[in-house]
């Protein structure tokens, strides 16, 4: 029933789109028309009202646990929190569309409130147009085997016709349903999915202000008031970056903030794209210059939206993205929509490209207008460089068959230097922006900052200990553009502080280039004294493996074992003091505890990565794990832990395959030499000073060393120690305390090791100091009698030295701090000039 | 006008043949194992073979198993990192790496999981009638 008047919502919703649409359009060819565009704005409202009442509907249904509803039995479950009920509404590919449907109605509203005259009704055409493809994919209509869209209220049974259940009783309501996956099941994706559609919403605008402009043939005002949107636009798309980054970072091990992932790319690209056709905008609206440029990129900024949108959610990109996902089969409406905005967008423009006024004189290269002109090329370029890497799937099959997609380094390649060349210009590009100057002029106004440049970056390559000159042009330009953009800011906070959008963004641009290279290039993966030697080896080409291959790859991890420290990186004595199940917030979790003890004696910190159980994937017979890596963030390094593998996690491993019904057994030890040990036999324990084993119900700890008497020594004794071995007995609570003795002796020539059992008669145990480790600093005890098994306690442990990772986010901040200042001054103006 | 125009169209040409060239030598094509002894560095699609032993060596630090490509070929695989989360459940894995020796040194490995959102797959939904 519910079902239905969802479905109802959607289709009321999709037709006042088209009559909104249809009516906007008419208007817009009529001239003034007031009747039909009220009706039209009144349409625009039903709309918005049915997606409300869709998403109402749609947050019921998953509140109250209505698993006949495919969407709500796929994404959620009676255990999840409220906040994660509300958010699985953008938890899957229907939901996130109308998640965006009902962002681009706010800002359609704001468009009907604000927009002056000959601009509202064809820009609010192009938004009603956009709302139609993207309604339409919630359709869910089936006209004569064509599928037109995926219903969120689709039920289990419609979706899985097939399903033996299903066939058996068609009224198969699941008790439960799968659940939210666990990495959705966070904080961060509450907010970051929203705040991205608010941005592809308000990406809108300019290219529905581009239209428009080329439709009415009112090619100069226009602009002005698609500049603060964009500039907003821009805000929002940069904000769900950094939240996305920054959750990559935080909680889920993905390594770093940024991994050139197609799906990161697709809001990196309009973004560059959007940014390029701010740079031109203004030049516009200053100058009166570069008409073409900024309609063209305006009209880009949108297809680049909506190109990504396709690559990422058609299921083209299915094997290559982290954020797979599913194919709904709504490729060729997606392909629809795009080919549809391409079609108007571009062909408006070609049609119209004669009329198009252009500058009858070319600017100077001298110039603030060539200038702010390349830096929107250069964006515009960077932006092209990364969208033909992502389309891989597409474009590489003009080189090869089955194309994978590019080397990181390809990325890397091409964005450093063209980083590099924007870096440069944003600060000339400053300086001609406030004043003319000529060479000379120009020359004489940027020695200060040049020098103050040099010196920074001199101290950087001296303290950061670069060696690699690439790296040394890099800093110097992300130096320059922090300094240089620094002085501009000194100079128009006297003028009026409203100006320093601009060179406060190009401040936050060279802040993030200087973050990312220190966090990137000189990441460190910290390791112990064995495994730098073994990379050392590795790196010398001295490590075969089995079949006598040389091994290229170097160690990433180290173990633990618990209370015995480890220096790690030489920096660091490195302790596991064991974990906790704290169950919480999920079930099953652990909390591990890793001393960091500096050796130069810094303070003391502790590292507390988690490990949990995944709830949704795994199952009685084989759990799945996943990471919680502890981030310890600090000014000038973040420490970022994590556990890859823990005694605890293999024993649950091993627990849960026993219990898999005659499956396959695997063998996860197959490589440990480790037999286990029988029961009542002796068991050897290593210990190291001060350290405390629990075997059973026994806690045994090594003291000291004591000194052994000559009388107990046997002849020609080289070394006698006894060590004070504490044996405390948990159930009676009674303490005793053993001596055992350890000594070599020479006879006939040879060397012999003395070390006579102790026997603890009222426990039936036996204890004998059988080895000294010099080298490890630890002892060993055999002790014999034991019934329970000493289970070892130890953990794998991943661990990088990230430097600046602080100065990426600040650099982040700066550049929303700019743009937030731009977008106040603009729209100021436009609220004053709309009044006058 | 003229020089200055040709310089320009010469820079964007010159500018994305390198772009074109570059972009054609840093992606590859996917093989299976048996064309991939021939190659220094190989992307192989498969799944994980999970009839034979598998496990992570805490000597040498490497997660080895064994991997089916879409040809039906089976080799090990070794791959120099701890078991990745999501292991088991991947519906197809990528390596890459290089064959030697009929054995696959994996520096990189991709795993295609039924969904970050779940997949509505039949095998999923009886298991979670089940429970």
């Amino acid at each position: 029933m519910e079902g239905l008047i969802g479905n109802l919502f959607v289709t009321a919703a999709f037709f006042s789109a088209l009559a909104s649409m249809i009516l906007y359009g008419i208007a817009t060819q009529k001239g003034s028309s007031g009747f039909i565009e009220r009706t039209a704005d009144w349409l625009w409202i039903c709309k918005g009202a049915c997606t409300i009442a869709v998403s109402a509907l749609l947050v019921y249904l998953i509140v109250n646990h209505r698993f006949e509803y495919f969407y709500v039995w796929n994404y959620t479950s009676t255990d999840l929190e409220t906040l994660y009920l509300v958010s699985a509404l953008w938890g899957g590919q229907e939901g996130s569309f109308l998640v965006w449907i009902f962002m681009a109605f706010l800002v359609g509203l704001g468009l009907i409130r604000w927009t002056r005259k000959p601009y509202k009704k064809p820009v609010m055409f192009v938004m009603a147009l956009t709302q139609v493809f993207l309604i339409s994919m919630l359709l869910g209509w089936d006209i004569f085997g064509l599928k037109l869209g995926a219903s969120p209220f689709r039920t289990i049974a419609q979706e899985m016709p097939n399903a033996p259940f299903i066939q058996a009783n068609p009224d198969f309501v699941p008790s439960e349903g799968t659940g939210l996956n666990d990495l959705l099941q966070s904080p961060w994706m509450a907010i970051h999915p929203p705040i991205i559609f608010v941005g592809f919403a308000m990406m809108t605008v300019p290219f529905a202000f581009a239209i428009a402009s080329l439709w009415e043939k009112e090619y100069h005002d226009w602009v002005k008031p698609a500049l603060p949107w964009t500039l907003a636009a821009n805000l929002s798309l940069l904000t769900a970056i950094f939240l996305g980054g920054y959750w990559a970072y935080e909680t889920l091990s993905f390594g770093g903030y940024w991994a050139w992932d197609p799906v990161e790319n697709a809001s990196l690209v309009p973004w560059l794209i959007g940014t390029a056709g701010i740079h031109m905008m203004i030049i516009q609206r200053k100058s009166s210059r570069a008409h073409k440029g900024a309609i063209f990129f305006a009209i880009l900024a949108y297809i680049g939206i909506v190109y990504q949108t396709f690559l990422t959610r058609s299921g083209i990109l299915g094997e290559q993205s982290v954020h797979s996902f599913v194919d709904l089969g709504l490729y060729n409406q997606l392909l629809a929509f795009m080919l549809t905005c391409l079609l108007i967008g571009i062909g408006m423009y070609l049609y119209r490209y004669k009329e198009i006024p252009s500058a009858k004189t070319e600017s100077a290269i001298l110039s603030r207008e060539f200038m702010t002109f390349t830096g929107g090329m250069l964006l515009f370029i960077l932006g092209m460089v990364i969208i033909l890497g992502t389309s891989s799937p597409i474009i590489g099959r003009f080189f090869v068959d089955h194309p994978t997609p590019p080397e990181i380094q390809f990325y890397n390649d091409w964005s450093m230097p063209i980083a590099i060349i924007m870096a440069l210009m944003t600060v000339v590009g400053q300086y001609l922006f406030w004043q003319k100057h000529n060479w000379e002029s120009l020359a004489s106004a940027l020695i200060t900052p040049l020098l103050l440049t040099s010196v920074a970056s001199i101290l950087s390559i001296i303290l950061g200990d670069v060696r690699n000159l690439y790296y040394m042009v890099f800093i110097f330009a992300a130096w320059f553009t922090v300094i240089g953009n620094g002085t501009m800011i000194l100079h128009l906070v006297r003028k009026n502080p409203r100006l320093i959008g601009g060179a406060l963004s190009h401040v936050g641009f060279g802040t993030l280039l200087l973050g990312i290279l220190a966090s990137s290039a000189y990441n460190e993966v910290l390791l112990d004294q064995r495994m730098q030697n073994y990379n050392a080896m590795v790196e010398a080409g001295e490590v075969y493996d089995e079949q006598g291959f040389p091994v290229r790859e170097k160690a990433e991890t180290f173990m633990l074992e618990l209370n015995s420290p480890k220096l790690i990186a030489n920096r660091y004595m490195v302790t596991y003091e064991g974990y906790s199940i704290t169950d919480s917030p999920r079930p099953g979790q652990q909390q591990y505890r890793i001393k960091f003890e500096p050796v130069d004696g810094g303070r003391t910190f502790y590292m507390n990565p988690d490990v949990y159980p995944m709830q949704t994937t795994s199952t009685a017979d084989n759990i799945e794990w996943s990471v919680e890596p502890h981030v310890r963030t600090g000014l000038l390094n973040d420490i970022y832990l994590y556990v890859a593998g823990s005694a605890y996690v293999d024993e649950l491993n091993e627990r849960a395959r026993g219990s898999r019904p005659g499956g396959v057994q695997p063998v996860t030890g197959q490589m440990e030499s480790e037999p286990s040990e029988p029961e009542n036999e002796s068991q050897t324990i290593k210990f190291q000073k001060e350290q405390s084993v629990e075997v059973g119900p026994y806690r045994f700890t090594f003291v000291d060393f004591r000194p052994a008497s000559e009388e107990s020594l046997p002849d020609n004794t080289l070394i006698g120690v006894r060590s004070l071995v504490e044996i405390y007995h948990t159930p009676t609570s009674s303490a005793y305390e053993v001596e055992p003795l350890f000594a070599v002796y020479t006879e006939d020539g040879q060397s012999w090791t003395y070390s006579p059992p102790l026997q603890i008669d009222r426990f039936d145990l036996s204890v004998q100091f059988t080895r000294i480790l010099p080298d490890e600093d630890s002892i060993e005890l055999t002790f014999g009698g034991l019934k329970a098994e000493y289970e070892e306690d130890w953990v794998v442990i991943v661990a990088e030295k990230k430097p600046f990772v602080s100065v990426v986010w600040l650099g982040t901040f700066l550049l929303m701090a700019g743009f937030s200042v731009s977008i106040l001054r603009h729209w100021s103006r436009e609220k004053n000039e709309n009044q006058s | 006008m003229k020089p200055k125009l040709m310089l320009g169209v010469g820079a964007i040409v010159l500018f994305t043949s390198l772009l074109m060239y570059n972009f054609g030598t840093s992606i590859s094509t996917y093989v299976n194992f048996e064309e991939a002894e021939n190659r220094t560095s190989s992307h192989v699609v498969g799944v994980w073979d999970s009839s034979q032993d598998y496990g992570f060596s805490r000597e040498t630090m490497q997660f080895s198993f064994h991997m089916k490509d879409e040809d039906g070929n089976v080799r090990r695989v070794v791959y120099p990192r701890p078991k990745p989360n999501n292991f088991e459940q991947a519906t197809q894995l990528v390596v890459i790496g290089e064959m030697r020796n009929n054995v696959f040194y994996a520096n990189d490995m991709l795993m295609k999981c039924p969904s970050k959102y779940n997949d509505p797959s039949e095998a999923d939904f009886v298991n979670a009638e089940e429970m």
